[in-house]
């Protein structure tokens, strides 16, 4: 029982370095990544796959490595908020991915850029001539675009961006100053803000997925959609945070630190989050599909045609029903193996819904296959950059995956389901 | 309880002063194995259930079960009631249509799953009891408060009472002790008695003051909690305003000024009354109708001196061809329907029908849909039975199209007007689609294009011949077995 051990290893336990058989993985991983990103990028706009289909297939890869770090970001304030005892074991490694925002910052520039060379290449309302082709009343199209245009587009997304890095820096930050000093106040100071920190996250995270994602389909919108994204990106983060400890614990890393508990509780929020997220989707759709108003059902006419139908239904049965019934029981749940395989899983259906959200928008099919090729590629390269970034950082900077002063480390340690 | 049962043992039980002395003790009493025992504690203990080998919970399975039955009388009970037991159309969705369904499915999922957790729990813990044996023993009380007792039950087919004792002595328990049952006297004190009887008396109150104000009046004012909900700011319909020097709370349009959308610029198209031949026919009726239409101020017409200045006062009272009920309609309706005829427009008009008009009129037309057949079966007095659409008199040749459009814009007897609910555009295109009703409940053959006709003529052909071929087969057979049997 480690009721009775419940006393941590000294702050110098080899076991809370990364081990070097994964560090050793940063550079090979991120630089094959880069280069496959930029392999993609290349072929899709050269070799026929067209700018709007490459530069969407660019914007799925980036929002899905983003909406991990986000999750990990709002897992991080959530515990400090709720105070939280049994989380501080698997903490450290939330927070090594979400100290990857600020990088991707620099991921998001190609967007921007896109943004700035106008014609809506990306984004249809940069096209001038969009109210035209779409039969929308001008006086609309005018409210719209006073919204939606370059500059302001712009301004918004560099104020998302630098909210959220500052966030993550200053508990970054003060969690490693923790590391050397023990001090508690510092933990009081991260709890005093987490409220603050929390409400500015979830309306900068609501508008980013209103302008990002949501704007895509300009005239469509949705109340709900920031929730949505919200959703997805917390139940990925919780699988991040699941596969990426059972990792460095297959690598010999904090093994006596993380038990069956910690898998459990992260089991259980994985069980939860994959039916918030049903349950927020599903309620976007029938809402949409009931009112059946044509400003609003455009985005889910598109979805529930032709190819993309499948995807749809997919997402029903693959990214809902099957994980629901699989971590339903509390065996499946204290097994880590099992909740890491159901990790990377939901890991897996995550991209499709990330797919599934922004490339439906960049045409009627599911692309060609060199737009397929693109679009592996960059993925493929974009999740091995972040890794490789992560990692990276991690290793470069002697970062432990452990809060190895925390004061509620050893409330976690100890830590056990009834 | 019979005095033989007031010595009966339920069990044994000892008391320890730590978590680890009892934890250490639950281990060795299941290691003995004794199942019947139980611990008490002054707060959850972890790990306790693993001591005393308490075999894991079947309370998720009963809470499965539960929700399982709920998502399935969810399901069950909306495509019976919305696609077998009460067909209702409801905004244009398709009778069983899941994703409505959901939110029901999901709430009573949720309902039963947590009633079976709940009730469950309470079930398998053998609750709700008034009272413990423990209870009559003092010490027991500090179980919620500083100590730890462990419990060995005497149903326990290892009990025996001074082997007990003495295994609990040897674990560190102190005070060890029997339990037995409770002997404190089973009446019910007077006093309680007293208290349910006041209560009892009490709560009779409030129902009968509601029992007297039901069938009494009163002379004082109505007492209302939320006055601005009952007496709403916001003005309704023909209520007298202080805010404009007019008194009107309906605001006029301001003159010279159209709302949107409600520019009805072609007036035939928005009648379906043909107002030049009615202004050839009856000028000063045309003149009335438009003004009425415009929502102009019924006063003397201006059009008057140009049309026939004589007529002109009798114009505000009384039409100048009085027409008695029961009249022939003089009216000059529209022949015609003014939209261009195409298969748009008839599957416009048969999907605002099938919305609009189907409940009371039938999806075939006959006036026996849904509202009817309900009017009948708990035999409504004031209903009027609706129409058959399928009868000489609504015909376009008594009945134009134009008439017919005026009747759905407007109404008749029983039935309400739908303006407000369909566009004229769409009342147009209902007008062809019971149009196209009509014509198919009465074809003939010759209604038929050319080629179809052929083509119906041949299958007619075929069939024909293949019948004559089966009775000449017959005729055969029946001639070669009269044969036989002849031979």
């Amino acid at each position: 029982m480690a009721a009775h051990a419940a006393h941590p290893k000294p702050a110098d336990d080899p076991t809370f370095q990364l081990p070097a058989s994964i560090s050793g993985l940063a550079s090979p991983l991120g630089l094959s990544g880069l280069m496959l990103l930029v392999v993609g990028v290349l072929i899709g706009l050269f070799a026929g796959a067209g700018g709007r289909f490459t530069m969407s297939a660019y914007l799925t890869a980036f929002t899905y490595v983003l909406s991990i770090s986000l999750g990990s970001l709002f897992f991080v304030l959530i515990q400090h908020l709720c105070r939280a005892g049994w989380s501080v074991v698997v903490r450290r490694v939330a927070e090594m991915m979400m100290i990857a925002i600020p990088a991707l910052a620099i991921l998001f520039l190609p967007i921007l850029l896109t943004v700035w060379m106008g014609g809506g290449t990306l984004f249809a309302w940069g096209d001038p001539n969009f109210a035209a082709d779409h039969g929308v009343p001008l006086v609309t199209w005018a409210e719209k675009t006073r919204y939606l245009n370059g500059t302001w587009f712009t301004v918004r997304s560099i104020i998302y961006l630098i909210a959220w890095s500052a966030i993550a820096i200053f508990y970054f930050s003060l969690s490693r100053r923790q590391d050397e000093t023990g001090e508690v106040t510092l933990t009081e100071r991260m709890q005093a803000r987490s409220g603050p920190a929390v409400i500015a996250f979830s309306l900068i995270t609501t508008f980013a997925a209103f302008d990002w994602l949501m704007s895509l389909a300009p005239m469509w919108f949705s109340t709900m959609f920031g929730v949505y994204i919200f959703a997805g990106s917390v139940l990925a983060a919780h699988c991040a945070i699941a596969a990426f400890v059972f990792w460095l614990q297959s690598r010999g890393a904090i093994r006596e630190e993380v038990t069956i508990e910690h898998y459990h509780d992260l089991g259980k929020l994985m069980f939860g989050f994959v039916f918030f997220w049903t349950y927020i989707s599903f309620s976007q759709y029938m809402l949409i599909w009931y009112a059946n108003i044509p400003e609003e059902t455009e985005w889910f006419y598109t979805r529930q045609r032709g190819p993309w139908a499948t995807v749809s239904i997919m997402l029903v049965f693959f990214h809902w029903m099957l994980p629901f019934l699989g971590l339903m029981s509390r065996h499946v749940r204290r097994r880590p193996a099992l909740v890491c395989f159901w990790a990377v899983y939901i890991l897996v259906m995550h991209f499709i819904d990330i797919y599934w959200i922004v490339m439906p928008e960049a045409g009627s099919g599911l692309g060609s296959l060199v737009g397929i090729i693109t679009s592996v590629l960059m993925t493929v390269g974009m999740v091995s950059l972040y890794l490789g970034g992560v990692l990276w950082f991690a290793s470069a900077n002697q970062v432990r995956v452990l809060a190895v002063r925390d004061p509620r480390l050893p409330e976690s340690l100890a830590f056990e389901n009834l | 309880m019979s005095d033989t049962q007031a010595n009966q043992v339920h069990g044994t039980y000892a008391e320890f002063d730590s978590v680890d002395t009892l934890l250490a003790a639950c281990r060795r009493v299941r290691d003995a194995g004794y199942t019947q025992t139980d611990a008490y504690t002054p707060f959850p203990v972890h790990g306790i259930d693993k001591a005393l080998g308490i075999k894991p919970t079947h309370l998720p399975w009963i809470s499965l079960a539960c929700g399982l039955t709920g998502v399935t009388i969810g399901l069950v009970m909306q495509c019976w009631m919305n696609g077998i037991d009460y067909k209702y159309i409801i905004s244009g969705k398709p009778f069983i249509s899941l994703p409505a369904f959901m939110p029901v499915s999901f709430e009573l999922t949720i309902l039963l799953a947590s009633f079976g957790a709940f009730f469950g729990m309470l079930a398998l813990n053998g609750l709700p009891r008034f009272n413990n044996p423990l209870f009559s023993k003092p010490r027991f009380d500090r179980a919620t408060d500083d100590k730890f007792f462990l419990y060995i039950d005497a149903k326990d087919s290892r009990y025996d009472a001074s082997g007990v004792a003495q295994f609990l002595t040897d674990l560190g328990g102190q005070h060890v002790d029997q339990v037995v049952e409770d002997d404190t006297r089973l009446t019910i004190p007077k006093p309680i008695w007293v208290i349910v009887g006041v209560l009892m008396f009490v709560a009779c109150v409030p129902p009968l003051v509601l029992a007297r104000m039901r069938v009494t009046t009163s002379g004082s004012p109505r007492f209302h909690v939320f006055f601005d909900m009952d007496f709403s700011p916001a003005k309704g319909a023909q209520e007298i305003s202080t805010l404009f020097a007019d008194g009107r709370s309906m605001r006029p349009d301001v003159p010279g000024t159209v709302a949107s959308g409600q520019f009805e610029e072609d007036i035939d198209y928005y009648t379906g009354i043909d107002f030049e031949e009615l202004a050839r026919r009856d000028s000063s009726r045309a003149t009335r109708l438009v003004r009425a239409l415009r929502d102009e101020p019924d006063q003397t017409p201006e059009v008057s001196e140009a049309d026939a200045p004589s007529e002109a006062p009798a114009i505000v009272d009384a039409p100048s061809t009085p027409v008695a009920p029961g009249t022939v309609d003089d009216t000059p309706w529209l022949p015609g329907n003014p939209l261009p005829l195409s298969s748009a427009v008839l599957n416009r008009g048969r999907e605002k029908f099938e919305i609009y008009c189907a409940v009371c009129h039938g999806n075939d037309g006959r006036g026996n849909g849904l509202v009817n057949r309900r009017a009948q079966r708990i035999l409504a007095t004031a209903w009027v039975q609706p129409s058959s659409l399928h009868q000489e008199t609504l015909y376009a040749e008594q009945y134009p199209d134009g008439k017919l459009f005026s009747t759905i814009t407007n109404g008749i007897r029983k039935m309400a007007g739908y303006r407000a609910q369909l566009t004229a555009q769409d009342r147009w295109a209902v007008v062809a689609y019971v149009r196209a009703l009509q014509a198919s409940q009465n074809a003939t053959l010759e209604d038929l294009p050319a080629d179809k006709r052929n083509e119906l003529r041949k299958e007619q052909a075929e069939v024909l011949q293949q019948l004559a071929e089966q009775a000449e087969e017959e005729r055969r057979r029946a001639e070669a077995t009269s044969a036989t049997v002849a031979q």
